[in-house]
């Protein structure tokens, strides 16, 4: 829709994937080396309870005097872990079913469209809660929970454009030479999908970080004593009056966490100058 | 058009009936007896247990028992609550009549940002244009209960003076009622002005390149008739569509907001009922948001249609 000429779209995508990538480098780190870099253990209490920001403890402390920083850190990698996962069993589930469908179409389609439809018929979140609530909030239901709220999306999206790939030269020329069915979809139809696929992928990373914060914000998150980004803004929203601004660190923290990934979606696809939606 | 109504209706039914397989499948996937959580408490006697499994249809098979659940919802009748002992018809309706202000509103406020910012970004251009894809990008990336919370703790700490979190209900007082909700729906509608802005910068970018402006430009009409009797009128009909579709989007958020804000309308009644385990009203909620997302959706393909000449779903 923009009228700036091509080469001057493709460099702000390339700008912004980059900001993205960066972002997300950061993200990774926490996954990663989380306990590593907190400067106190995330469990360990001390008197200063309800501190706002000081020399010792950057983000204050908690109501049992736990350090905010460290649980912060600690809590990203839980908060992250789960939407990491759950996105890649979306995205396989996702990449399995559209391609299937798409590919072979006629009542294979209509079929596995037809029970993705049903699963996309319920609000994303209204459904995520009551699967949560009704086989109980751990790590493993959580991911699955929203790995299966987040297929359908992620089979439309590849399923659309297989639709026409299949049906392109490179597609018939291969078929004619003798190439099974199994290796055109893998090689030559899915290689053609995959921009919309990183697209929307990202796009789904965030509203995740949206999913599994806000959960946790309304006590379905990972049990504690493990701590995560919206367990610790419920918990910091009850203290709000004791202590403003322990609400600041976790409310970054998910603002930033989301903000990555709509920044590489929006970058994606003017790089890869996707149609938006 | 009559026909394309009943079409579009015919095809909602197949999924408006796997909707309600997976809410009844829900409440049977929990672990345990299901008569265990009816009864409230696993020490419970083995007479009780039966005498509930009796009264549930729980010794039926599990056709019979969709089959018997299903004619109740298809007459109003959604079971009762485990907590209460109260149908949850009775409860729930005014708790849904509560949600669909607040979500009323947040959808008009979420008009109102995006409609007059995506018009500005397509209109001026340049470093309008900018900022609010810029701004857009960032309220994006900030989930309405992220902005709730903020918008408790800056009102509620620093300006306390302005009384905004207690509701009051319409029948007691109107004016302060929809003045209770603004807030709510703000941080509700925030998020999806984001689409709608999108969608109406996208809109009239079209729409101004389309033949008939050009000729109204060429013809020396104002800039202001231009845009009020052809881009706007034109460029509106997708975005009321989208802010249709976004209904499922303000229902889920509902959950949070009224949550945040205690406000008694049917997200807080879902989340007591999972505090509380309350699985007929779980099941019951769900279902319901769901039709009315459905329905929804059925209604703006049916009004787009009628606008849009082009549109056909032959």
């Amino acid at each position: 829709m923009s009228d700036a000429p091509a080469p001057k779209k493709h460099h702000r995508g390339q700008t912004m994937v980059f900001i993205g990538l960066a972002m997300l480098a950061v993200l990774l780190l926490i996954v990663v080396f989380g306990p590593s870099i907190a400067p106190y253990s995330p469990s360990k209490t001390s008197p200063n309870s309800l501190d706002g920001p000081t020399a010792m403890h950057w983000l204050g402390t908690d109501s049992i005097g736990r350090d905010l920083l460290s649980r912060l850190i600690v809590g990203g990698r839980g908060t992250l872990f789960i939407t990491f996962v759950a996105v890649a069993l979306a995205l396989a589930a996702g990449l399995v079913l559209g391609l299937t469908s798409g590919y072979m179409g006629g009542k294979v389609d209509l079929i596995v469209m037809r029970i993705l439809d049903v699963i996309f018929a319920f609000p994303v979140f209204l459904l995520a809660i009551a699967v949560v609530a009704a086989l109980g909030p751990t790590v493993r239901n959580l991911i699955l929970t929203i790995a299966i709220v987040y297929t359908p999306a992620m089979a439309r999206v590849v399923r659309g454009p297989v639709l026409s790939v299949k049906r392109w030269d490179h597609v018939e020329a291969a078929r004619s030479v003798g190439v099974g069915e199994f290796a055109i979809a893998i090689r030559h139809v899915l290689p053609m999908v995959i921009s919309p696929i990183l697209v929307q992928t990202s796009l789904i990373l965030a509203n995740t970080i949206f999913t599994v914060t806000a959960l946790s914000f309304l006590g379905l998150g990972p049990p504690p004593p493990d701590p995560n980004w919206g367990s610790m803004l419920a918990e910091a929203r009850q203290f709000m009056e004791l202590a403003p601004l322990t609400v600041i660190g976790p409310a970054v923290a998910i603002i930033f966490a989301s903000l990555t990934f709509i920044v590489l979606a929006n970058g994606l696809r003017e790089l890869l100058d996707v149609g938006s939606r | 058009m009559i026909r394309m109504v009943l079409v579009r209706l015919a095809l909602t039914i197949p999924i408006l009936l796997g909707v309600s397989i997976v809410a009844f499948g829900l409440m049977r996937m929990l672990p345990g007896d299901f008569a265990e959580a009816a009864a409230g408490t696993t020490s419970v006697s083995a007479e009780v247990l039966a005498t509930t499994r009796a009264q549930l249809g729980l010794d039926r098979p599990l056709w019979e028992q969709y089959g018997i659940w299903l004619k109740g919802v298809l007459t109003g009748d959604l079971g009762r609550s485990f907590a209460t002992k109260r149908p949850v018809t009775t409860e729930l309706l005014p708790r849904l009549a509560v949600t669909a202000e607040l979500t009323l509103m947040a959808g008009l406020i979420a008009m109102i940002i995006g409609v007059a910012t995506g018009l500005a970004s397509a209109r001026l251009r340049g470093r309008t244009d900018w900022l609010v894809r810029g701004w857009n990008s960032l309220l994006l990336a900030v989930p309405n209960f992220v902005v709730a919370t903020l918008i408790v703790l800056v009102f509620g700490l620093y300006f306390p003076m302005i009384g905004i979190f207690n509701y009051v209900p319409f029948a007691k007082d109107p004016i302060g009622n929809i003045a209770s909700l603004l807030l709510p729906a703000l941080s509700l509608g925030l998020t999806v002005s984001v689409t709608i802005s999108e969608n109406t910068r996208a809109a009239v970018l079209e729409v101004s390149s389309q033949d008939y402006v050009m000729v109204a430009r060429a013809k020396g009409l104002l800039a202001r008739t231009i845009l009020g009797n052809y881009l706007v009128r034109n460029a509106l009909t997708p975005v009321i569509t989208v802010t249709g579709l976004q209904l499922a989007a303000l229902l889920g958020g509902s959950i949070l907001i009224e949550t945040i804000f205690t406000i008694p309308g049917m997200g807080q009644y879902l989340f007591d009922s999972v505090t509380r385990r309350d699985y007929p009203v779980i099941q019951a909620i769900v279902l319901v948001s769901s039709t009315i997302v459905l329905l929804t959706n059925v209604l703006v393909d049916i009004a787009y249609a009628r606008v849009d000449a082009r549109v056909s779903y032959e």
